[in-house]
């Protein structure tokens, strides 16, 4: 088989990220545009408004790096979902341009599956429980029976929806601002612990922290107090779901792989129950372009191609209306 | 002081977060249930966790055994030891009962009633998968680990167990998924009546659409 190039656009939040892939899983260029806010959280809107303003450079620049030529690319990859609206849309309509402008095929990508299957090609680990956690999305999942199947997820907020919510409302910024101050805190302090089955719940954590804050604790504390209840909570979670399905190896992939402590914690968890873990190497931890050229690439050889008119975006995509036809 | 003559067995199963042993008293054959300190965890968080989820659980099954739901009769409660004595039930996880052509149909209706039971005593299980129901040999159902469970459950609370249970099925035996719960929901309406099982059910779809993605919060 001739080798293919296959050009992704990740647009689901604050990312307008634009990479370019070939299918022996070489990552030939990762262009990342973000969209940081004056204050406050992303606010949808804004955030595609800088993507389109973004857009036509990110796509020259990945090009560029690459060393490659628009004609050269196989296929146009998109995160159709989930994610922000206005956000999705403005990727959506940057890959239907491309397709149509190059008479290339067009690939609707579940960003959480891109998630998994970047974290799956440069980790190499093999048929592993995947902890998936990030600003807009907590889950755990396996491959069972050709689809991602969740076996736990939050049931409210984010893992770290909550912990930047909470540095911005402390003043501090998002993460990893609550986790850089959380090594001078002292004191851990009980805020609510909640646990259901595999899933976890943080608004009342969220809500408990800030009181705290409000009630005079030192922000150091507090830092310290949440950031250690969550990865405890996601790193019990984790332990049920690997006695549950009994599978030996971990991955861990979006934009918290990148937090040290909950790595360590599940590092330590993992080695007790002798289960190999695999983390997504930081700069493809966040949201990026390739995790999106390569799920497009993997979901292109399976079949799964897009006209015009199914690529409407999916702000509530789940990750388990994905068939996977390719390996595990 | 009588002195607590346990005879201390083998390991019988090692869960996410306990140890269960085999244990002899008097003639009885019992389990020792030991949530072990997990290293991961700081210890202010990990003793105040073990301690409350033993205290809990104690709580629990003695509530729900003297209101009929089939659950291990409690024995003893070591508090300081994190660790619960209590009777021993032989049967296997429904998780590996429920291989390919065994019919399900009879368990699957009591497992409902069962449920409904523990509901309509306001009680929600909080971790009802299919690891945590055992199916003794003459067929008999037990629910067992409630660690996270939960008096004076809210509408939220019950719906929580249906949709874990829902969700532990589509994870590992999605074939079986939809007969399964139809049966479910057959024994637990009969218990806790069709209008409660439509209001539980309408929470659980509520619940499955939450999660899947919020937006980032902020001002």
């Amino acid at each position: 088989m001739p080798r293919l190039l296959a050009l992704g656009i990740e647009s689901t939040a604050h990312t307008f990220g634009v990479g370019v892939v070939d299918s022996d899983g070489r990552i030939l260029s990762d262009v990342k545009k973000t969209y940081i806010p004056e204050r406050g959280g992303i606010h949808p809107r804004e955030a595609a408004q800088s993507h389109a303003r973004n857009a036509v450079n990110a796509v020259r620049e990945a090009l560029a790096d690459a060393g490659v030529k628009i004609e050269d690319i196989d296929l146009i990859a998109f995160s159709q979902g989930p994610g922000m609206g206005p956000c999705l849309r403005t990727g959506a309509t940057v890959a239907r341009t491309l397709s149509l402008s190059l008479g290339k095929p067009l690939v609707g990508v579940n960003h959480a599956v891109a998630h998994v299957e970047v974290g799956k090609l440069v980790t190499g680990c093999r048929d592993p429980l995947i902890l998936y956690v990030a600003g807009g999305n907590t889950l755990i999942t396996c491959l069972v029976e050709r689809r991602y199947r969740v076996l736990g997820e939050t049931l409210d907020i984010a893992a770290g929806n909550c912990l930047d919510h909470f540095g911005i409302m402390a003043g501090i910024g998002p993460m990893p601002s609550a986790e850089r101050l959380a090594q001078s805190g002292r004191e851990v302090r009980p805020l609510p612990y909640k646990v259901k089955g595999m899933d976890v719940s943080f608004s009342g954590l969220l809500t408990a922290a800030e009181k705290l804050l409000r009630d005079g604790a030192p922000l150091e504390d507090v830092c310290l107090s949440i950031t250690e209840t969550v990865y405890s909570m996601l790193t019990e979670v984790v332990e049920r779901a690997l006695a549950y399905t009994g599978k030996n190896s971990l991955l861990v992939v979006g934009g918290l792989a990148r937090s040290r402590r909950l790595s360590e914690m599940l590092g330590s968890m993992c080695s007790d129950r002798g289960v190999s873990m695999y983390v997504v190497p930081p700069d493809l931890a966040g949201d990026n372009g390739p995790m999106i050229a390569w799920t497009g690439i993997l979901q292109y050889l399976n079949g799964q191609t897009l006209t015009v008119e199914e690529s409407v975006v999916k702000p509530r995509m789940r990750i388990d209306e994905v068939e996977v036809g390719w390996r595990g | 002081m009588e002195r607590l003559d346990f005879e201390e067995g083998e390991v019988l199963r090692v869960g996410a977060e306990s140890v269960i042993k085999a244990v002899r008293w008097r003639g009885l054959e019992l389990v020792r249930k030991h949530r072990i300190p997990k290293k991961y965890r700081r210890p202010e968080i990990d003793e105040r966790i073990r301690r409350s989820r033993t205290i809990h659980e104690a709580k629990t099954i003695v509530t729900l055994s003297e209101n009929g739901v089939p659950v291990p009769l409690l024995i003893f409660l070591d508090i300081a030891g994190s660790s619960i004595y209590m009777q021993r039930i032989v049967g296997v996880e429904m998780r590996d009962y429920l291989v390919d052509g065994v019919d399900f149909s009879g368990a699957a209706y009591e497992l409902g009633r069962i449920t409904g039971l523990t509901h309509s005593l306001k009680i929600s299980h909080g971790d009802l998968t299919l690891s945590n129901i055992l199916v003794a040999e003459n067929g008999k159902m037990w629910l067992i680990d409630f660690g996270l469970s939960l008096f004076n459950a809210t509408l939220e609370d019950l719906a929580v167990d249906l949709h874990l249970l829902g969700r532990s099925l589509e994870s590992t035996h999605p074939s079986l998924h939809r007969r399964f719960m139809e049966m479910f929901m057959s024994g637990y309406s009969e218990v806790a009546g069709s209008a409660q099982l439509s209001k539980i059910m309408e929470k659980v779809a509520e619940i499955r659409r939450r999660g899947r993605y919020v937006v980032r919060a902020g001002t």
